[in-house]
């Protein structure tokens, strides 16, 4: 919880500095240059922090120098910023010493002494020491004691002892609405920092608050916004009311113009209706690109670009004043824009091509960063006949520029070689040039990964591409991507024209690397033996040499990996009744850590029965681990521009996901998983728990898989189950349950219900019904109290169906007629219905999901104006039947359609039962 | 510089300036001490309990004395110590009605005396409340807190009413005379 909070307030606060981010961005190259000419630029270049704290003495001196202090506390400021770490004790001794300053009235250095107490962080213990003498500060005439105080006051109780607040509640509030904009600013940044660790009492502020937003001041205003948004954070309803109506009424401050539509932005992106986009939002976002400062402009343009599922049209707009930005004097804007179409082009290329003139004038643009990005959104909207030229010209100043900058370049040519596959000859000379050149960890990382990515999907770059990484790695300083490299040898490697040529490669690491990597080399090697019978003698001759390494993890590979081979050499296809090409060329279908875990299980109690991979078992807490590392994983291919595998990803995933379940302990006993259904909702989204249910089916058993998202903030519910009445199915029996221990506010656990088939094929509805331990938590704390016992509670859940369709795999079969008429008409069986639906098409999907079988021979799409249809569907049943029906379809009226639907398989009651379970 | 300058040395710029530190168990009195000593117009009405420590400032026989008036409760007094570097005097506040807390008294005070960077810096100490009937004479005071076995730096007691400033210009004097003896010294 703290995490999200956070999330939110650094957004707060960006929004104040990013425009001096971006300009700081922009202007790096020019700093770093000016840097090179003129060393000692800052007055504090080369500053010792011992030196400075024996300055820091003069604090405890009678009388208080002003302008000295000044000076040191500058100095202090300035060893901070720049990452120095004071020790406690180094801590305790400024501290001590800068609060006898507090005596001087000299307005500069009081401003210095609150800075430093503010950035020093000292210790709860010695804090309290300045708490009182800060209060009465906040009470001055002074506006900038006052201020100030706040501010130190503010982040003091934050960090240390946040019931502090209760004594000076008063007070902020007070300041919130303080004619001196200084003061009602520094309540307002007070209140956001609080907010996160004594929200009720900040929550409290709301009116105050209110008014502060109608400040003429705009950091006051902006800094309101900022609150307003922190305090109703958790109520979705309220801030898309607050941001809807101040989006009616403009703001006076561009920052909190800037910061509204950021949350306009987050309010269309999280809108629960999903699909459509909420007008009056998106009018607002296109109006502010009309405002008359250029931030809001940017802003608005860069909201609207990375809208998800933004379409053509409405990107047009923020296209157009970007394209005016580009040809802007001013390089923070130019880069701003030129960024953001970057990051457009790799999703919509056409929409930036209108740009394309501009952005060719940036070419040659000063700024590098800016002619890096202009000529890598060149490269992905360009056409095919301008590669080489922008490739020239990138090739130029390639040394110039920053590794994130080449990172980019090298992200943009990933997209051309799977866009322009013709051009990989291009861009693999490319790629394995700056390859060859000086270059950080990422920057490296990013060129290996490209080539394989592009190795993968232009199979013509393929020899040109391992020739590559083979002289990369005669020379590579990174184990890492040797280790990577070398698998990738091992597996592409052997399926090339002359494998032969790689050996040499690989064996020189065996030779000259470290052990990690000699270890590789050992693996790749064997990897060509198992594939290649020609090359298998002299493989086993090479693994030989390595018997004697001086690293135990080299050593044991070749001693394995020569049993291995030696055994296919006498006829074999493994060793131990371990296939050797399953075993090295194929992933392990377990996740690496559940392995581990096992191992150590099995140390610790040895038994006589040998150790298998068959016997590993996976704690549900991994399975969630797998999920989300899963889901990361997934959500950075996406971000890498790569559309196609993020979305198959997910799928995939799942289906691993379901095979691991049988692994987890309680359930062993199930075998093989047949099937698994979609997942079903048992309650609206939006209402307190939101549970789904994913049906896997074994071939005796059904095992029910209950997620449960607990969406209060202020409970925890712990030892979650789902109870399902099964007594009015029969056939079904309740066998046992795995509860989920805990599920906090916003982390969705899983919880499993696992029933016994009795006999036949039970179908029907049952009721569910969640149980668990309410303990309430406190929002704030994020965590129920010690002594908090809790109390059970239930919630009736919607029921859960168990159709034929459950006990049916899509597969589709190759030919469809063969297939229908090698089964013959043994076991058929013909049902015809009148079906209540409206159209062809509405009858036909709700059939298909009846049946859940798999529509053949692109039988799936009737015309639109078509009266009758036949699709062709095949399955296989639980048990392994092949099922295949043919249904046709008639329009019999406005309301009604006829069905004639016919099912064989080898086995005349499944036949039935499918064809049954239509009606 | 002047033979009459030379004579009365406080008056150098900076030598008339001194820091002390007033110290003692809560409720001695030491914020009451020190208001009696500030100008009439600055003086505060009623003194409350203080939260971590306060900067005063008054001018008492032409010295300009800047005095941290710490808190006496419980869990301020380990941070004492980092105010006693380079401090001109100590004001110690006995609340000579508080017999239970005597003892308290006297072990802070040891703590303190221990202190290397306050060797031979003058201690004044009040035995506060006189007024009080239970009130316990200096003499009193000086046996509990076995005072007479400071030998490494000056020091002196005087019976006080803080709320009347009953023999406190009489202490200050003292300190301010021995402050002196020693900025001359140096
Ligand atoms: N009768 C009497 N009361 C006194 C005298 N001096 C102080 N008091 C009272 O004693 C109480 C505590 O006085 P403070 O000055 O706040 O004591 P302190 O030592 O500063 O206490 P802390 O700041 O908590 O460490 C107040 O109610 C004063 O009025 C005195 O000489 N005679
Ligand atoms: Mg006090």
């Amino acid at each position: 919880m703290a995490q999200s909070s956070s999330g939110a307030s650094d957004m707060a606060q960006q929004g104040a500095q990013w425009l001096q981010g971006l300009k700081e961005t922009a202007m790096s190259m020019t700093q770093r240059e000016k840097k090179d000419e003129d060393e000692g630029y800052s007055p504090f270049h080369g500053l010792q922090k011992s030196a400075v704290l024996q300055e820091c003495r003069c604090f405890n001196d009678r009388e208080i120098n002003a302008r000295r202090c000044i000076t040191i506390l500058t100095k202090i400021l300035w060893l901070l910023s720049q990452g120095d770490k004071l020790t406690r004790l180094e801590t305790t001794e400024v501290f001590f010493g800068v609060t006898k300053l507090l005596q001087a009235k000299d307005q500069q250095l009081r401003r210095l002494i609150y800075l430093v107490l503010k950035e020093l962080k000292p210790s709860p213990e010695e804090v309290i020491i300045v708490v009182a003498t800060l209060t009465k500060d906040m009470n001055s005439k002074m506006d900038l004691y006052r201020a100030n105080a706040i501010r130190v006051l503010g982040a003091i109780i934050a960090a240390t002892d946040p019931t502090l607040l209760a004594q000076i509640e008063r007070h902020l509030k007070q300041a919130l609405v303080d004619r001196n904009c200084f003061v009602a600013a520094s309540a307002l940044v007070s209140g956001i920092h609080l907010m996160h660790v004594n929200g009720e009492v900040v929550r409290r502020w709301v009116n105050e608050v209110q008014t502060a937003l109608q400040s003429d001041n705009q950091s006051v205003q902006y800094h309101a916004l900022a609150l307003l948004h922190q305090i109703k954070r958790q109520d979705r309803l309220a801030i898309s009311k607050v941001v809807a109506s101040l989006t009616r009424t403009p703001l006076k401050s561009a920052l909190a113009q800037c910061l509204l539509i950021r949350f306009a932005k987050k309010v269309m992106e999280e809108d629960p209706s999903g699909e459509t986009r909420d007008r009056a939002l998106f009018d607002y976002l296109e109006a502010s690109l009309r405002h008359k400062s250029d931030m809001v402009i940017y802003e608005a343009a860069s909201a609207i670009c990375s809208l998800t599922n933004v379409t053509q049209r409405e990107l047009s707009p923020a296209i157009t004043v970007l394209q005016l930005f580009l040809c802007s004097a001013k390089p923070c804007l130019r880069f701003s824009a030129v960024r953001t179409l970057n990051k457009v082009a790799m999703v919509h290329p056409i929409a930036v091509t209108p740009c394309n003139m501009d952005m060719e004038g940036l070419i040659n643009d000063g700024n590098r960063s800016i002619a890096t990005l202009a000529i890598t959104t060149l490269l992905k909207t360009g056409s095919e006949s301008g590669v080489e030229r922008l490739m020239k010209q990138i090739t130029s100043f390639m040394s110039e520029i920053a590794d994130e900058f080449k990172i980019v370049v090298v992200d943009a040519i990933r997209a051309m070689c799977l866009k322009f596959p013709q051009k990989h000859r291009v861009l693999m000379t490319f790629l394995s040039n700056v390859l060859r050149e000086e270059g950080g960890f990422a920057y490296k990382k990013a060129i290996v990964d490209t080539i394989l990515i592009v190795i993968g999907k232009v199979p013509e770059a393929k020899e040109a591409g391992l020739a590559h990484l083979c002289e990369f790695i005669e020379d590579c300083e990174f184990t890492l991507l040797s280790t990577q490299i070398l698998h990738l040898l091992g597996m592409q490697g052997p399926s090339t024209q002359d494998p032969a040529k790689y050996i040499r490669f690989i064996y020189n690491r065996v030779v000259l690397e470290n052990a990690t990597v000699r270890a590789s080399a050992v693996s790749a090697l064997a990897k060509f033996g198992i594939q290649l019978n020609y090359l298998r003698p002299s493989i086993i001759l090479l693994l030989q040499r390595c018997l004697f390494d001086n690293d135990d993890e080299v050593r044991d590979r070749a001693t394995f990996l020569v049993a291995l081979l030696k055994g296919i050499e006498g006829g074999g296809v493994g060793i131990g009744g371990l296939n050797a090409r399953q075993l090295l060329m194929e992933p392990l279908g377990l996740p690496l850590h559940a392995i581990e875990i096992s191992c150590k299980e099995y140390l610790a109690k040895p038994s006589d029965v040998p150790f298998t991979l068959a016997n590993v078992t996976v704690a549900p807490e991994m399975l969630q681990k797998e999920r989300k590392a899963a889901a990361t994983k997934a959500a950075t291919a996406a971000a890498a521009d790569n559309p196609t595998t993020a979305r198959a990803a997910p799928e995939r995933h799942v289906e691993a996901e379901a095979d691991l379940l049988s692994k987890l302990p309680q359930f062993v006993h199930l075998g093989q998983r047949f099937s698994s259904s979609k997942r079903a909702a048992l309650s609206e989204s939006g209402t307190e728990y939101e549970v789904s249910c994913l049906k896997h089916v074994y071939s005796s058993h059904l095992l029910l898989q209950f997620s449960v998202n607990n969406t209060l903030e202020d409970q925890l519910l712990e030892n979650v189950t789902v109870a399902v009445d099964v007594s009015s199915t029969p056939g079904l029996a309740f066998e046992s349950e795995l509860p989920c221990s805990a599920v906090p506010f916003g982390q969705p656990g899983d919880t499993f219900c696992c029933l016994r088939r009795v006999e036949g094929l039970p179908i029907g509805s049952f009721g569910c019904t969640l149980k668990f331990l309410v303990k309430d938590v406190d929002p704030a704390k994020g965590m129920p109290e010690e002594d908090e016992t809790g109390y059970d509670d239930e919630y009736h859940l919607e029921e859960l169906e168990i159709a034929a369709a459950d006990f049916m795999k899509r597969v589709p079969v190759v030919d469809f007629r063969e297939a229908w008429d090698t089964i013959g008409g043994g076991c058929e069986v013909v049902e015809t219905f009148s079906l209540s639906y409206n159209s062809l098409k509405q009858a036909m999907d709700a059939v298909i999901d009846y049946l859940g079988m798999q529509i053949c021979e692109n039988t799936g799409n009737p015309a639109e104006s078509a009266r009758t249809h036949t699709v062709l569907l095949s399955g296989v049943f639980l048990g392994g039947v092949q099922v295949f029906a043919i249904v046709n379809l008639r329009t019999d009226s406005a309301k009604s359609v006829g069905m004639r639907l016919t099912v064989r398989s080898a086995e005349m009651g499944i036949s039935q039962f499918v064809a049954s379970s239509v009606a | 510089m002047g033979l009459f300058k030379r004579l009365f040395g406080q008056i150098t710029p900076g030598k008339n300036k001194v820091r002390i530190l007033c110290i003692g168990l809560d409720n001695s009195g030491k914020s009451t001490v020190i208001n009696w000593l500030k100008p009439k117009k600055a003086m505060a009405q009623d003194v409350v309990p203080t939260v971590g420590f306060s900067v005063e400032e008054f001018t008492k026989n032409g010295l300009s004395f800047t005095v941290f008036d710490m808190s006496g409760q419980g869990r301020y007094r380990n941070l004492w110590e980092h105010y006693y570097k380079e401090v001109g005097g100590i004001i110690f506040c006995i609340d000579s009605t508080d017999h239970i807390r005597m003892c308290v008294a006297k072990d802070e005070l040891d703590a303190l005396l221990e202190h290397e960077e306050l060797r031979s810096v003058p201690i004044l100490f009040f035995a506060n409340k006189m007024d009080l009937p239970q009130a316990v004479g200096p003499v009193q005071c000086v046996q509990n807190l076995e005072l007479s076995k400071i030998t490494d730096k000056p020091w002196h007691i005087a019976a006080s009413n803080a709320l009347t400033g009953e023999g406190i210009d009489e202490g200050i004097t003292w300190l301010g005379t021995q402050m002196g003896r020693a900025a001359r010294a140096k």
